[in-house]
């Protein structure tokens, strides 16, 4: 699916922690996903799953420790540049572009990845090309178009390409959202919680997406409430709990260790 | 030299102590409904011009600047039921561009009403300048320092110390605290922008005998007093009047010794650089994400 | 059917730029310079436009940028002698560059604060045509030399249709721009930044590429004000100046490029109704005292209709 994904490069959290003022969100994590592996990311409430996510997305740069892609060292980066170089995200509550049709949605995910890079590729030609409307600039266009409907149709939803996204259901957003951020050929796919709040075709339909991501070459980070689910489809788990790890394993093993299971007891006493 | 800058000093103080009066209507607006009111000069004019109309119209100074600030005060209010209040809804820019409408209206309603001229509003009290260290102040700037003192004195009296204003507090740090109260926020913030319309009228009263009364008199005085409030902090009180008079000393500092050009332009630079390395202003803490 | 509009911006602008040559050939010559103002406005909004509408910013500054083209016209007409059509380009060039490095001082700025930066550059920008000597300082320029093509020096008719032929260009590149990979990503930072930025859309630089972009059409615009007018001085470029742009963005709609043109006619039009027919009423009315209906008629339509006239004109797709 893309030159990037299929090259083994590891996604590696190194001590990464992440303290605001007095409350330490991610205490010294240290992990690593391998290409083609689903590696799922369990934890009660607060234990610093999406915190873990934005750092390595670079929304948040960590208060001390390091992630890298391969070679290429992604903390201290801009999210854009994070992206750039492969790693994409969902996030907890969709992000829609209000505005653009669903299409439109999905060529925005093409847009950058069609130049490598950040989309704008060089500074002002892009613009004065767009804005001449040079016939190589609209060929280019229709090509994205072509494409998107393509990634729509493997997603499921090419019948929903022309509609708007503000008049789209939760499961249709969370869809969109997964279809996004595959159409940008990711390296590394992190993934907030996309089960929650869909209808048991919907999640069998993103689960199915996971596998197929997966099956070409994508490393995707799971983040999933649905703890069934999760171990269902992973391939190997890492838990948190207060931001610490304090399993990682098989979900076999997970499923079974004590540590986890109190955590998640634990939490449910509180 | 020295006697020139410390006269450049205490017109600083003069002018400042104006602009705190305006940035003081900025921050409880700011502070109660996280919203810029850009009109907020414009209740200077108005509280200005009714008093001097009236006035000129042969009613005593002191009545006809009870009234002044009375419609002012009314001007507020309707400011908030009919453009702000409608406008719930709406994102942070929208409610900007709606008190720039309101500026914008209340400009155009006071040329519709007084015209173009001056209007004038005698001083409180006559007399000859105050010496103060070799350098003067008119005796109307006294009236305005006091004001000062007796705006922010009350201000911080009704918020410190009054059940309504803890109640005011305590909404602001937490919405949705303020139905505990069983007073609904938007009460809170139609009494933040009648109080912050009186506060202003009652300086547009105060300056008039010093710089007369015109209709554009309120843009001037609104800018100014609005980088004085980014400059104190925007939701400091405190800030609005260390910030008025910071930035009168320093307008007339540069007035008087770059040219009177810059007297105007350097305010905005401070706000440029206000805004760039210390969007909390001077006395504020994080800036609203509003 | 995309949600970007497929509409025929070229052929559209033709067409008014031939209504213009028609209606300037009938039209008494006041209101050849009044079609003339709208046109330039007009110019003026459509780039304010693409970076409120369309990028999602706020810029209450844009009367500082036709200030900048309208000087460095002037100032080479006057002291250079070099003819206008270059100062036009010149004027674009220099507001362009200005743009380019106040947007990394205030891009960087969020919605309220961005608002407030941009005012406050657009002011301090006016201090400087009203400090500087070399450009005239406070009495600005007089006798800027006009527009010509070979012995045909411009009179009023031809800078309306100069002016409409501008429009008309700039609603075709910018038509183009919105219906492009551009436009979309600029939409889709401008409904969520963070979600375009984590597919790798750079939004810093899409904003600043925009704002620049807006900066020359409103350079342009001030070009051919200053040679039209063949005068300008500081108070032509004031804040208020900024804040009719923003009225005229968002009467006719803020992310429409037809609604720049209709919220300009709305709003000088109007303006012109308005000096005439309220003395009437009110003879205590002096000075600018349209700026009251104006205002309210602002408010209204952010309440009740905040995304302009257009919307309602069935091109709710632009």
């Amino acid at each position: 699916m893309s030159a990037i994904a299929a090259a083994t490069t590891t996604l590696e959290v190194r001590g990464v922690t992440m303290r605001f003022g007095g409350v330490v969100a991610v205490d010294d994590v240290t992990f690593s996903a391998r290409t083609a592996e689903v590696l799922g990311v369990m934890g009660p409430n607060g234990a610093g799953k999406t915190t873990l996510f934005n750092v390595i997305s670079g929304v948040q740069r960590p208060t001390s420790g390091e992630v890298t892609l391969g070679a290429a060292r992604l903390t201290g980066r801009r999210v854009e540049d994070v992206a750039a170089l492969g790693v994409t995200r969902t996030f907890q509550t969709p992000v829609m572009f209000w505005g653009l049709t669903v299409r439109e949605s999905v060529e925005v995910a093409l847009a950058a990845r069609e130049f490598g890079g950040t989309y704008p590729p060089a500074p002002w030609r892009e613009l004065v090309r767009c804005g001449f409307g040079t016939a190589g600039r609209r060929r280019e266009d229709t090509a994205l178009r072509e494409r998107a409907d393509t990634i729509l149709a493997g997603a499921g939803i090419a019948a929903m390409a022309d509609r708007a996204t503000e008049s789209l259901a939760f499961g249709e957003e969370r869809l969109l959202e997964l279809a996004r951020a595959l159409a940008a050929s990711p390296a590394v796919l992190l993934l907030d919680e996309p089960l929650s709040g869909l209808n048991p075709d919907e999640i069998e339909a993103v689960l199915a997406s996971i596998r197929a991501a997966r099956a070409s070459g994508v490393a995707v980070l799971l983040v999933e409430h649905a703890v069934g689910e999760l171990l269902a489809v992973a391939d190997r788990v890492v838990v948190l709990d207060h931001g610490r790890k304090i399993a990682e394993g098989t979900p076999q093993a997970v499923a079974v260790d004590p540590l986890v299971i109190d955590a998640y007891i634990g939490d449910a006493l509180e | 030299m020295i006697a020139q800058i410390w006269q450049y000093v205490l017109a600083g103080i003069a002018a400042g102590a104006i602009y705190a009066l305006i940035a003081a209507g900025f921050v409880l607006i700011y502070q109660v409904t996280g919203m810029i009111n850009f009109a907020q000069g414009e209740f200077a004019m108005i509280g200005a011009m009714t008093a001097s109309a009236l006035a000129t119209g042969g009613m005593p100074v002191f009545e006809a600047s009870a009234i002044a600030v009375v419609a002012a005060s009314a001007a507020g209010a309707l400011c908030y039921l009919l453009a702000i209040r409608p406008a719930r809804a709406a994102t942070g820019v929208t409610l900007i561009f709606i008190t720039l409408g309101l500026d914008v209206a209340l400009r155009g309603l006071g040329l519709l009403v007084w015209g173009t001229n001056p209007l004038s509003l005698p001083a409180f009290t006559g007399g000859a300048s105050v010496n103060v260290l070799g350098g003067v102040l008119s005796p109307q700037t006294l009236w305005v320092l006091l004001t000062d003192v007796l705006v922010f004195a009350a201000l911080y009296l009704f918020f410190r110390h009054t059940y309504a204003g803890t109640a005011v507090r305590a909404a602001v740090a937490n919405p949705p605290i303020a139905s505990t109260f069983g007073i609904p926020l938007r009460t809170f913030a139609f009494w933040s922008f009648v109080a912050a319309a009186a506060i202003g009228g009652l300086g547009g009263v105060v300056v008039a005998p010093i710089t007369s009364a015109t209709y554009d008199m309120g843009l001037t005085l609104g800018l100014a007093g609005f980088v004085a409030a980014v400059l104190g902090g925007l939701d400091s009180l405190p800030g609005a009047l260390v910030g008025g008079f910071v930035l009168g000393i320093i307008e007339k500092l540069a007035g008087g010794l770059i040219s009177t050009g810059w007297e105007q332009g350097v305010g905005f630079l401070i706000l440029v650089l206000v805004l760039v390395l210390r969007p909390q202003g001077l006395l504020g803490r994080a800036v609203r994400r509003a | 059917m995309s949600r970007v509009p497929q509409a025929g911006y070229g052929p559209i602008a033709l067409g008014l730029v031939l209504i213009v040559v028609l209606l300037v050939w009938v039209l008494p010559s006041y209101y050849t310079g009044l079609l003339t103002q709208i046109g330039l406005y007009a110019l003026v909004t459509i780039g304010l436009n693409l970076f409120m509408g369309y990028a999602g910013q706020v810029s209450l500054g844009q009367a500082a940028f036709v200030g900048i083209g309208a000087y460095t016209s002037a100032a080479l007409a006057v002291k250079g002698h070099v003819t206008p059509w270059l100062g036009m380009i010149a004027g674009a060039l220099v507001a362009a560059l200005v743009a380019y490095v106040l947007s990394f001082i205030a891009l960087r700025l969020r919605e309220n604060l961005l608002a407030l930066a941009t005012l406050a550059l657009g002011i301090v920008i006016n201090v400087v045509f009203n400090e500087w000597e070399f450009i005239g300082g406070s009495s600005g320029f007089k006798d800027i030399p006009g527009f010509a093509i070979g012995t045909f020096a411009f009179d009023q008719r031809a800078y309306a249709v100069l002016a409409w032929a501008l429009v008309a260009l700039g609603i075709w590149f910018a038509g183009n721009v919105v219906r492009s990979t551009f436009g979309r990503t600029l939409i889709a930072i401008s409904a969520g930044e963070l979600g375009a930025q984590a597919l790798a859309v750079d939004s810093d630089r899409l904003k600043r590429q925009t704002f620049v972009l807006s900066a020359v059409y409103a350079g342009v615009a001030g070009a051919v004000y200053a040679s039209s007018f063949s005068y300008i001085d500081p108070t032509s470029f004031s804040f208020l100046l900024s804040v009719n742009f923003v009225l005229m963005s968002v009467i006719g709609g803020i992310r429409s490029l037809w609604g720049a043109v209709i919220g300009a006619a709305v709003v000088v039009a109007l303006g012109q109704i308005l000096q005439n027919v309220v003395p009437i009423v009110l003879p205590s009315a002096r000075g600018d005292f349209q700026q009251f209906f104006l205002g309210v008629i602002l408010i209204a339509m952010l309440i009740l209709l905040p995304r302009g006239i257009t919307s309602r004109l069935g091109e709710a797709r632009t």
